[in-house]
């Protein structure tokens, strides 16, 4: 067995590096249209834009041996479906991790969407279905559905998916969809099934993970929380007959040495202002209940960096940084294999890694980290559990 | 208003034959081996349809078409990711992406539209079909009633272009609802697509009189284009609206009109027409009955490039300002098109708008 490692592409800009927050890579210039656009050369269809240097990190993943990468989907963001089929032709082996939500797409468009990008990519598109997060975010989207009626929305869009995958017919009678006599056509009909990583903490979420999922992909959490979290998903899909792996998406920061790694966050967290430190302690609703389990590892006073630091080499403060999740590993090469080999011996399956800027640490992480992985060979278990 | 060209992208098969379903060029499949033991393959498995419309995408772009038409066909590829796919390989192509208002949130749409914008600097526009018959509807998922339809779109328009142009947006319809919507920074104020409509009922032509950007009409005789144009236009007026007016018309021009009417005759034969013992019926350069489930307009103009030349001319003179142009196989016809007609028509309507204005 072997793990699978995926980068991340970032689809709201790019920062030049972990310190700034002025994502001016590309044509990004967040609530100052009026400034001339870095990277863009000219203006008309010649000139360059943010597609040409997020191919340039998918080009950098891919040379550096990732897998593919996800490419995140927020109302601020570009979208994966697009970038996907943009950047299908121009690369090779580079995976699309698609994140979206199934209450956006009526599920035999989405079949329909998915084929064809198999056919563009020789099979390279595979899934990332989020149905988490709520609030006012949620009716941005123009959705109104309710926490748990979004999971059961979720597992009737993926049974409809499957349904028609293979070409039907196949009729259903759900509560948010039906199909009558559905079935992709011939040759659509004839690509493989795109590989699900599944997001959500909520009993809710578990419940459709374990009917549809391939991948329980989940934040960093303390390595403990994992291991019950992973054990409780995996016992509910053997419940049901079926078998789930896990997955974890972390940002990294890993140099030669230890000490340069946390130079890096320090430097970081000083740039912060109080009031991104109070946002922080006291962030908006939501009722996503994979974001409140990361706010409960979290202290009560910050004074400097170091209350961050949960467990040797993991770090609470990168949605300081940049926004997402929490909880990141900071250290040397090694350090961070061995942490990552660790979160392989408690149960992860794969990794979606990203460091900032992707493109530089594409190679970087490419090229000093991955090698020194162990993932799923007998012996790195043992070393880890040991 | 200057007239535009758009070249079809056939996105459910194309070949040499009148019944192009015989054929997806380059498409991969393990199981075909169109040569003998004997002879070897070199393609293996590293081509399929897809390369073979990026191909397309791009003789229409050399050929000097202003755009590609992707049509919607539940036997082909899906026509977003069809468009998304040959983005990158072109460099100034309209890409009229088809659909209709059941594939799900209009604000989704909106927002994929605007990463569409950002990357092909304003190259996407949106035509909106009314889906089909029921049966079909439903196997796509779509139980609205017919008399649903129209409405749909119209919601699905209003909802996309409030949050393409206004944040805050909010509205809550029969179909769509959005609540405080829009978008911000790098994604605010892209391009709204341009949004082609079609339809013969009341219900339809009061629709794009309001909402389209472009109303398309099917081929007819261009006397009887000029009264439904005449009649749009009343409707138009109405509202207080000026639309542009295009024309879906399959062609086969050739050197002598001897030949056109040799290879329509031999095009129909070899179509899949279910009511292939009628030959096609034909009214001066246009005929009916011929056009395939491929390139699938009402009719086509069959004649010498100086004949179909004259025939678009006389739609341009009637209004017509769009026009949606399909031949098989889409590869050579383009070029075809590209060589012998468009820069005669383009020469002959500019003339015509020259003598006008003076």
């Amino acid at each position: 067995m072997t793990i699978d490692v995926f980068w991340r592409i970032p689809t709201h800009g790019e920062p030049s590096s972990h310190r700034s927050r002025t994502p001016h890579r590309g044509d990004w210039f967040p609530g100052d249209d009026s400034r001339a656009q870095s990277g863009s050369v000219g203006s008309g269809s010649d000139g360059t834009n943010y597609i040409d240097y997020i191919a340039e990190i998918a080009h950098a993943a891919e040379i550096s041996g990732f897998q593919g990468g996800l490419i995140p989907s927020f109302p601020m963001t570009d979208e994966p479906w697009v970038i996907s089929s943009l950047l299908a032709r121009e690369t090779n082996t580079f995976r699309f991790m698609i994140p979206f939500q199934p209450g956006f797409l009526n599920p035999v468009v989405a079949a329909r969407m998915t084929a064809s990008l198999q056919r563009a990519t020789g099979g390279r598109a595979l899934y990332n279905i989020i149905t988490g997060g709520g609030g006012p975010a949620q009716l941005w989207w123009g959705d109104s559905a309710t926490h748990d009626d979004r999971y059961g929305r979720t597992t009737e869009f993926l049974d409809v998916l499957k349904g028609v995958w293979n070409g039907g017919p196949f009729s259903y009678q759900g509560r948010f969809y039906q199909v009558e006599d559905a079935g992709l056509a011939d040759p659509l009909s004839k690509e493989e099934y795109p590989e699900i990583y599944f997001s959500g903490s909520s009993d809710a979420a578990l419940a459709s993970a374990s009917k549809h999922a391939d991948y329980y992909l989940t934040w960093l959490e303390p390595f403990d929380q994992l291991r019950e979290k992973f054990d409780r998903v995996k016992a509910r899909t053997q419940i049901l007959g079926r078998k789930i792996k896990c997955a974890i998406r972390v940002d990294i920061i890993a140099r030669p040495t230890e000490e340069e790694a946390w130079a890096e966050i320090e430097k970081g967290f000083n740039s912060l202002s109080r009031e991104a430190l109070d946002k922080f302690q006291n962030p908006d609703g939501s009722d996503s209940v994979g974001a409140a389990r990361q706010r409960g590892n979290r202290p009560a006073t910050i004074n400097s960096y170091k209350d961050l630091i949960i467990e040797p080499n993991v770090w609470s403060g990168f949605s300081l940084l940049r926004g997402g999740q929490t909880n990141g590993i900071v250290g040397s090469y090694e350090q961070v294999a061995e942490r990552l080999d660790e979160l392989v011996a408690l149960g992860a399956d794969a990794f979606i890694l990203a460091s900032t800027p992707h493109l530089e640490e594409a190679y970087r992480v490419g090229e000093e980290v991955l090698p020194l992985l162990r993932g799923k060979t007998d012996t790195a278990i043992l070393r880890a559990v040991g | 208003m200057t007239t535009e060209f758009l070249w079809q992208l056939p996105t459910s098969g194309d070949g040499r034959y009148g019944n192009s379903k015989k054929e997806r060029r380059g498409e991969r499949s393990s199981s075909h081996h169109p040569y003998s033991d004997g002879v070897t393959d070199p393609r293996g498995l590293n081509f399929n349809y897809f390369d073979y419309l990026h191909q397309v995408a791009r003789a229409a772009e050399l050929a000097g078409f202003e755009g590609v038409r992707i049509p919607e066909d539940i036997y082909g590829d899906e026509p977003w990711i069809v468009a998304g796919y040959v983005a990158r390989g072109s460099r100034h192509l309209k890409l009229l992406t088809e659909f209709d208002a059941s594939r799900g949130s209009s604000v989704y749409a909106a927002k994929n539209t605007v990463s569409y914008q950002r990357f092909t600097d304003g190259r996407f526009a949106w035509q909106i079909s009314a889906g089909g018959n029921q049966q079909h509807r439903r196997s796509l998922g779509d139980f609205a009633a017919d008399s649903e339809i129209i409405p749909r779109i119209e919601e699905f328009v209003t909802v996309a272009r409030g949050v393409l142009t206004q944040s805050p947006y909010t509205f809550k319809g029969k179909y769509f609802e959005v609540l405080n919507g829009g978008f911000q920074g790098a994604l605010a104020n892209h391009k709204v697509p341009p949004v082609y409509l079609s339809g013969n009922s009341k219900e339809a032509l009061a629709l794009s009189a309001k909402t389209a950007d472009v109303h398309i009409f099917d081929a007819a005789g261009v006397d009887d284009i000029k009264q439904q144009i005449s009649h749009l236009n009343a409707i138009a007026k109405q509202h207080g609206c000026q639309i542009g007016l295009g024309l879906r018309i399959d062609i086969i021009a050739r050197e002598t009109e001897q030949e056109a009417i040799f290879d329509a005759y031999r095009a129909w034969q070899q179509s899949d027409k279910k009511n292939g013992s009628h030959a096609p019926s034909i009214n001066n350069n246009l005929w009916s009955g011929l056009s395939t489930s491929i390139t699938g307009a009402n009719a086509t103009l069959v004649g010498s490039y100086e004949q179909v030349t004259q025939a678009l001319v006389d739609y341009a003179a009637a209004g017509i300002t769009s026009f949606l142009l399909s031949s098989v196989p889409h590869f050579e016809e383009a070029y075809r098109l590209g060589e012998y007609v468009l820069p005669a028509v383009r020469a002959q309507i500019g003339h015509d708008q020259q003598r006008r204005a003076a």
